[in-house]
């Protein structure tokens, strides 16, 4: 039972980083219609960040987390100017592409920067409490804490802000919302924006309890596809459903199977859900 | 065609000749004569991801993950089965058509980026089952010492010429697949899937048959590919199905140009040695490399084909092969000049 | 888009990518070096995950041909310059294998070094056949030397010496349970291999395996928590040392108290940076490098000489002292291209060769350079390293 409760807090916690990054990527797709490769190499560059602001700088935890998303949302608007805006009437292969040419780039600039060793980012708050037996650590707890809020915000954004209802009306019906004259240039940026300030906002959670290294986002990005892959493309109940899902079964299968049950759990799910239904648990929108 | 110079045989005359007299022109630099050889067999695999992405529009990433298969096939075959290279090879080929054919009755009932990453998803679990199978693929350890291909008659494949010649036919079969698959009616089939899957249906295309059967051989040209790279190489490691390999096909593909008959061979070389040459820069080459593949997707998304095909005189474009891409944004127009 | 202008600029655009692409192609065909160089080749990964390991053994490499430069080196008359051609393969098998070939045939290295296993069997493969090079393996799988291949050198100790002393140091009770918690890879794979076997025939209890890959996963908690709920009294840990460190470091918060038996790759010195030294108490692993007498001058000669003030590790010791070994065969065989002559002058030249610890004396036929002096380190509860050693099998 204590084993039980331990990996389910376990679950919990990845459960959150993996949503944070999964609603990023998936509000992408929703809005531009293809898959960010790069997204995990931008998680990446998130975490690096982080430590920037937290070590070199020294701000204090909170405000270093918020500077590294202030800094990936002003690069998600770079990326969508430079990259993503000229490709547009290209076919959306093109755009995965360029998205892997992007990854490549990022992972080799911060090799150079901060080096090809692991960094170890000191947690800011220690210790841990006990819940019915199992030992959780504080920083779990601020992870799960955190992923509740900012999913919160980030509902309120989309339900009430101009901008976020905006996301929500191109993520519907492109040609609608062109008619009644929103710009979807500006949706594209603003998109890009919210997405990478998310997945730098899961970076610099995760950071204190792992370490940094150039590869980091590699692993990253392939459950974080099957997760929004599992709940359907653009979709963020989906997202949200299935990132905690996918983190507790991937906790529990390691547990009560093995290691490598563990691993193969996200695919083998993800597979069984798409041979039954091919757009995802709330996947309704068939792609052109 | 009747024409005196056609620009375009005259290209292809001219890459057939060089690879042709490659050993001889590299004599005395076998490491050379290898880079050229994996580089084929690359290219080799590259034609399977142009069947299933160039031709039919579907991004399969479970492509490196079915060379992977190809590779292990020959390799635990020939060293812990002790079987021959020719039967294990014949194994790899029949072991991936099957394995193709099975999951792409599942993979193609996704459409757009569902099926790229279910198939990604497909490659990774494949790739967790060499990674920890422990007991048959030796997991981390990897298969050494497997086995070139036995003589025939006077032939000695341990002969790096021959291996290359060997391979070079492949290619060869390869290249032709392609060019007699894009003048055929199935090949149109294909293509009128690529621009659209239900203007495909409305003239008459059985779209499930022709989508199962473009998956299928890709993953054979894959795995037929795998089988001559681990024969190669003679040690062969989890690295080779993993994702990467999707990836850096991928790149000789678009770098080639996606859907065209010398694509794949000239991505595949141009990129090679791009690779030998940037070795020095170590990983600055990354950094590099990052940038033009995506100025190569803004800028020449046709590839190097679709590129130099632009220069060649309207009178010489093939009428006949390819329809012109109905207007749609979603499809590619990489071929809209026809198949070199 | 304007289709006039639209179409000249991505021509010239993609004229200038080309151009780039070419430009870049002939900066990297950088020039040959003159007659009187000896290449030294060195494959590994340089770039991306793990990198760390591979720019450490070839800093020592380094060194070490700064050093020989210095004092000249004179081979059958005529005078030579060492030169280190390094490639990048990221530790993938396949570009070892083209990379040595590269080495050895366009730089002209008759040696090639090598830090890791897959990659060394790759290049075993390969110097089976036609192109003749000899090996400097770096890789403590016993493996490489049993593929009995001619022209291979292995340079550390294989890690067969150490699993029996490790178990006897902490197996404090006939039936204790051992965890697995070494990393996926092959050297993790291995090294679980064989404790299970040795800790079985002692009578011990095996747990089920939970080797990660330490390089990849997001939160050691998960596969901590079941390897605890086994009730482990020792558990096998091993990597990388940072993320080893931060393995050993969720254990502890979650109440183990046990043992660790730390498996060759990870280093003492270095997991007392990445989590609290008290973590480490009541462990067993290879003894920290400034603990052997005579390393201190070497490490501060080598933080000085790359500014750092990283712990200097056995990984750079032990390539930074061999690779003399491999210049001083090449003057006794009188030969700087002939790696079979080389391999075969390599037991004479070892005795000849100073070192800085763990110093070689002696080359089996299997190609083992062998030392004696072994010394591995068991951290007690108070924070003390307790020295012993250990007795090499004899090959």
């Amino acid at each position: 039972m204590t084993l039980f409760v331990q990996q389910l807090a376990n679950g919990l916690a990845l459960g959150g980083i993996y949503c944070l990054a999964a609603i990023g990527l998936t509000l992408v797709f929703g809005v531009l219609g293809f898959p960010n490769l790069a997204h995990g190499a931008l998680y990446m560059l998130g975490a690096y960040l982080t430590f920037f602001f937290l070590t070199d700088v020294g701000l204090p935890y909170v405000v270093a987390i918020l500077a590294a998303a202030v800094v990936l949302a002003f690069l998600g608007v770079v990326l969508e100017r430079l990259v993503f805006h000229p490709l547009r009437n290209s076919p959306h292969t093109h755009h995965m592409i360029a998205t892997v040419g992007v990854m490549f780039f990022l992972v080799a600039v911060v090799q150079e920067i901060w080096g090809t060793g692991f960094l170890r980012m000191e947690s800011p708050v220690n210790g841990q409490v006990s819940v019915a037996g199992a030992q959780v650590s504080w920083q779990r707890i601020i992870i799960i804490v955190t992923a509740v809020v900012v999913l919160l915000l980030l509902t309120w954004f989309l339900k009430r802000s101009p901008h976020g209802q905006a996301i929500e009306a191109i993520e519907q019906d492109r040609t609608g919302a062109a008619l009644v004259g929103i710009n979807p240039s500006m949706v594209s940026m603003v998109t890009f924006a919210v997405s990478l300030a998310l997945v730098a906002i899961a970076a610099g959670l995760v950071a204190p309890i792992n370490l940094l290294s150039p590869g980091m986002g590699d692993s990253l990005s392939l459950t974080v596809f099957a997760i929004i892959i599992l709940g359907g493309l653009g979709s963020l109940p989906g997202a949200i459903i299935g990132g905690f899902t996918i983190a507790i079964a991937e906790v529990m299968a390691a547990t009560y199977i093995s290691v490598g049950a563990g691993e193969a759990a996200i695919f083998i799910i993800l597979i069984a859900v798409l041979a039954i239904k091919p757009t995802g648990i709330f996947g309704t929108v068939t792609q052109r | 065609m009747t024409n005196r110079l056609n620009p375009r045989l005259l290209g292809v005359a001219l890459i057939a000749i060089a690879l042709l007299v490659a050993p001889f022109a590299l004599s005395g630099q076998q490491y050379l004569l290898r880079v050229v050889t994996t580089a084929a067999i690359y290219a080799i695999a590259a034609y399977g991801l142009n069947i299933i992405l160039g031709l039919t529009g579907q991004l399969s990433l479970a492509h490196g993950a079915f060379f992977g298969v190809g590779a292990y096939t020959v390799g635990l075959l020939t060293t812990d089965y002790d079987w021959s290279f020719w039967t294990a090879f014949l194994a790899a080929i029949v072991g991936t058509t099957v394995l193709g054919y099975v999951s792409g009755l599942i993979a193609l009932r996704t459409q757009g980026a569902y099926f790229a990453i279910f198939t990604m998803a497909l490659g990774f679990l494949i790739f967790i089952i060499v990674v920890r199978w422990e007991s048959v693929t030796h997991a981390h350890s990897g298969v050494s010492g497997v086995k070139f291909p036995e003589n025939i008659g006077p032939i000695d494949f341990t002969e790096p010429a021959t291996m290359y010649y060997f391979v070079l036919l492949f290619l060869a079969g390869a290249a032709y697949t392609t060019h007699a698959l894009l003048h055929s009616n199935a090949g149109r089939s294909l293509v009128a899937i690529r621009t659209s899957e239900d203007l495909a249906k409305s003239i008459g295309v059985n779209v499930a048959v022709s989508k199962q059967l473009a998956f299928t051989a890709s993953a054979t040209i894959a795995g037929l590919a795998g089988g001559l790279f681990a024969s190669l190489n003679g040690f062969i490691g989890p690295d080779s199905t993993g994702i990467d390999r999707t990836f850096e096909m991928l790149l000789f593909l678009l770098i080639g140009g996606l859907g065209t008959v010398m694509g794949p061979i000239l991505g595949s070389l141009l990129v090679a040695f791009l690779f030998e040459m940037l070795q020095d820069l170590e990983t600055y080459r990354f950094i590099v490399l990052g940038p033009i593949i995506v100025l190569l997707v803004i800028f020449a998304p046709r590839g190097l084909i679709g590129y130099l095909n632009e220069l060649v005189p309207a009178r010489f474009r093939h009428r006949d092969t390819t329809p012109e891409p109905v207007a749609s944004t979603t499809v590619s127009d990489t071929t809209k000049d026809g198949a070199l | 888009m304007t289709h006039l202008t639209g179409r000249t600029f991505k021509k010239m655009a993609a004229m200038a990518s080309v151009g780039l692409l070419a430009t870049v192609a002939a900066c990297g065909g950088s020039g040959e070096g003159g007659e009187e160089t000896i290449v030294i080749g060195y494959s590994a990964g340089l770039s991306g995950g793990a990198a760390e390991y591979g720019v450490n053994v070839q800093n020592g490499l380094k060194m070490a041909i700064d050093e020989v430069n210095e004092e000249g080196v004179e081979i059958d008359g005529k005078k030579y310059q060492v030169k280190l051609e390094s490639l990048d393969d990221q530790y993938q098998p396949g570009t070892t294998g083209t990379n040595v070939q590269r080495l050895v045939e366009k730089e002209g290295a008759s040696v090639v070094f090598i830090p890791h296993a897959g990659g060394i069997k790759a290049a075993q493969e390969l110097n089976s056949g036609r192109t003749e090079f000899l090996i400097g393996a770096y890789s403590s799988d016993p493996a490489i030397l049993d593929a009995d291949n001619p022209l291979t050198v292995m340079i550390p100790p294989s890690f067969d010496s150490y699993v029996q002393p490790f178990i006897d140091k902490v197996k404090k009770k006939d039936d204790a349970k051992l965890g697995l918690m070494a990393t996926a890879s092959e050297f993790g794979q291995e090294w679980t291999k064989t404790t299970i076997k040795k800790w079985e025939e002692s009578g011990g209890e095996v747990l089920a395996k939970n080797n990660i890959d330490y390089g990849t996963v997001s939160d050691f908690a998960g596969p901590v928590a079941k390897t605890l709920a086994g009730k482990p009294d020792v558990i096998l840990v091993g990597g990388p040392s940072q993320p080893t460190a931060l393995l050993i470091e969720e254990a502890r918060e979650q109440g183990f108290t046990g043992a660790f038996l730390i498996a060759d790759q990870a280093k003492f010195e270095e997991l007392e940076e990445f989590t609290d030294p008290k973590n480490l108490n009541n462990s067993v692993g290879i003894m920290p490098l400034p603990l052997f007498e005579g390393t201190k001058d070497f490490i501060a000669d080598y933080q000085e000489k790359y500014s750092s003030e990283k712990p200097v590790n056995a990984d750079i010791a032990l390539n930074y002292q061999a690779l003399p070994i491999f210049i001083e065969a090449m003057k006794i065989a009188k030969s700087v291209d002939d790696p079979k002559a080389i391999r075969q002058a390599m037991p004479e030249a070892v005795k000849s060769v100073e070192g800085v610890f763990f110093v070689p004396n002696a080359v089996t036929d299997k190609g083992h350079l062998q030392a004696d002096g072994l010394q591995a380190a068991y951290r007690n509860a108070d924070g003390q390293y307790e020295p012993f050693d250990i007795e090499q099998p004899k090959e």
